[in-house]
């Protein structure tokens, strides 16, 4: 048994950066063997979800269904109780639909997937093995499958899973305005970190020989969330000041590392295995804040809970959720990372919320509201799209999703924080999540030099498991690139429309009991927050 | 999980807790009792205590709502104790009856 297909997963990763790095520019580029795989493969953007974040995204990767059948729209999900709102986390248990470890590991493929988020905790049966990304060091062990996983990567070289497993008190700075000092050491953290996954992934490809070896790398999001002006091409000057170029060469440093990980993990495939790669989202930088919550107060709908004073109220401000007075709120956002706007309505006499009958006039009211937000020196609107949930969340599970979807002019993430002024310019640009990622195919059967039109993150899927051979399950959203395919490939393997998926993430994960019982708790995921 | 179902729930609470922070570097002489405080006498942090939540769901097949015990009147509880888990199972399986 070989490898059949490896997926690499890039966490954020944007053609804007990968085109600069795979360039010569004179001398050898800084990512030498992904130049290889842009002549000798297949290459496309790929748009990602409505919100192009993490959660959705990776999980419609998984999948191959949008947010608006799997559930997942957020890393926090809040749970409206009467005057109460609950803030709880997503976990794999939330996914509504089957994944791809579950479809292919049903049809005899054995599969190990490595650091992808919402796996955990793990299924109650897979063909291979789960090590879930997201989970905190001291959860690990618990949280991957088979039991005995965690034992065995005690036995690899250097295995460290204090700097292999997300560390929530370091993350929570991705999205923070840190110190230059703080950026430097941000950026340093990754380097050790994606060499334990590569050691892992490489010494399980070697040892269980897996049809479908996939491994995620979300080191590249969080260094372009602090490292943006120093990785994005457009923003290279000459008259760089000594910080600016220490930290571009330590960035470069970091993709440089990537691309030796990328050669290694592809020739421990074998020249057998097809290769894919895909982010979940692109990047670009954000110059602005814009404090939603703060504008939807000027008109009405927000009404803030006083902070409780000292360290109390400082804690609670920085937990990133919207802290707000339920008993008057109509229509919020909950968190930064959404993006989006939640009506509160109703469900019976008394509870706070419009009524149901108003839901469609008071929405259409919000949206002008929103659309009103502009610029005012130039009069631009600072959200350039405003999506009713119909629009960009259809399926069974859109009733979970946010009534309005935004699109900030600058692709930013809003503030949900009771601070003036509603739109403020940034000292310097961050990196945020732009809508289009990359995918691009490598090896036999895979066109060389070709670039295709844009792809949808839920083709990802489809085409996973026709390079595994499996018929396609024909409900997936995503569609299988054929152009991506030499002829010769195509002809030897045509492409099968199989049965539907199977199951939901509750029967995956073995649960019996209705949806009512879905409560966990929460606490303090701020770290997890989205914050100016 | 299986053995964990048939033990009573403080049994299966401390069981999960034992096996929880096996790796953590606690004290060797930690007691696992109903009255172990997990912040204060386990060192659990918010993230420690939804995985220890998980973990429970996980070992009955269900999930429990465990922010009935860990939310008073809007906000967070300081502490909880095993036994306090223990009896909030408890009361959830009388209420709900034995998961499958």
């Amino acid at each position: 048994m070989s490898v059949r297909t490896l997926f690499i997963g890039m966490d954020g990763a944007t053609f804007t950066v990968l085109d600069d790095l795979t360039r010569a520019n004179g001398g050898e580029p800084v990512m030498p063997f992904m130049a290889r795989i842009y002549a000798e493969g297949s290459r496309a953007k790929l748009r990602s979800t409505p919100n192009p974040l993490t959660p959705p995204a990776w999980v419609s990767l998984m999948t191959g269904r949008g947010p608006g059948y799997h559930g997942v729209y957020d890393f926090i999900r809040a749970e409206e109780q009467g005057d109460e709102v609950y803030f709880t986390l997503y976990d794999a248990r939330d996914c509504k639909v089957e994944t791809i470890w579950s479809i292919a590991s049903r049809q005899g493929k054995r599969v190990c997937a490595l650091n992808f988020p919402f796996t955990a905790p793990p299924p109650a049966q897979l063909n291979g093995i789960n090590v879930p990304g997201f989970i905190p060091w001291r959860h690990l062990r618990r949280n991957s499958y088979p039991d005995d996983i965690y034992e065995r990567l005690k036995s690899i070289p250097d295995f460290d899973p204090q700097e292999l497993a997300w560390d929530f008190e370091r993350e929570k700075q991705s999205v923070d305005e840190l110190s230059d000092e703080d950026r430097e050491k941000w950026v340093r953290y990754h380097l050790p970190r994606e060499q334990q996954w590569f050691k892992v992934a490489e010494h399980l490809m070697r040892e269980e020989q897996p049809d479908l070896m996939a491994v995620l790398f979300d080191g590249v999001d969080k260094l372009q969330h602090q490292a943006w002006p120093y990785v994005d091409p457009r923003l290279q000057h000459n008259e760089t000041s000594g910080f600016h170029k220490r930290m571009r060469e330590l960035s470069l440093s970091y993709f440089r590392q990537l691309d030796g990980f990328i050669e290694q993990l592809v020739k421990t495939a074998g020249p057998d295995a097809q290769v894919f790669f895909a982010s979940d989202h692109g990047f670009t930088g954000s110059t602005e804040v814009v404090r939603i919550n703060a504008f939807l107060a000027e008109k009405g709908y927000v009404h803030f809970k006083e902070l409780p004073e000292g360290e109390a109220g400082k804690r609670r401000d920085s937990t990133n959720f919207a802290f707000l007075d339920w008993s008057k709120t109509t229509a919020y956002c909950r968190t930064p990372s959404s993006n989006g706007i939640t009506i509160r309505v109703a469900r019976k006499p008394g509870e706070t919320g419009i009524d149901p009958k108003d839901y469609e006039k008071v929405r259409a009211r919000l949206i002008r509201d929103l659309e009103d937000l502009k610029d005012p020196e130039t009069g631009e609107r600072i959200i350039a799209e405003i999506h009713t949930r119909e629009e960009v969340f259809p399926g069974s599970a859109m009733n979970d999703a946010p009534d309005l979807q935004l699109v900030l002019r600058d692709f930013g993430f809003v503030s949900v924080r009771n601070l003036q002024p509603v739109v403020q310019k940034r000292d310097y640009v961050i990196g945020t999540h732009h809508p289009d990622g990359v995918f691009l195919a490598y090896g036999p059967g895979i066109e060389a030099g070709k670039v295709l039109g844009r792809r949808h993150i839920t083709d990802v899927t489809s085409t996973l498991l026709y390079s595994l051979g499996l018929p396609v399950p024909s409900d997936l959203e995503g569609k299988v690139p054929t152009a991506m395919f030499t002829a010769d490939y195509q002809a030897k393997h045509p492409l099968k429309i199989g049965e539907a998926t199977r199951g939901s993430g509750k029967d995956e994960y073995g649960e019996t009991m209705d949806d009512e019982e879905k409560q966990q708790l929460m606490a303090q995921l701020q770290m997890l927050g989205y914050m100016e | 999980m299986s053995n964990l179902r048939k033990n009573t729930p403080i049994a299966t609470v401390t069981a999960v807790a034992a096996d929880l922070t096996q790796d953590w570097g606690l004290d060797p002489g930690t007691k696992f009792a109903p009255e172990t405080l997990v912040a204060a006498d386990l060192g659990f942090t918010s993230i420690d205590i939804i995985q220890f939540c998980v973990a429970l769901d996980q070992s009955y097949g269900t999930r429990f709502g465990f922010q009935d015990l860990l939310m008073k009147d809007g906000s967070y509880i300081g502490d909880v104790s095993l036994g306090q888990f223990a009896d909030f199972i408890d009361s959830r399986l009388q209420t709900q009856g034995t998961p499958a």
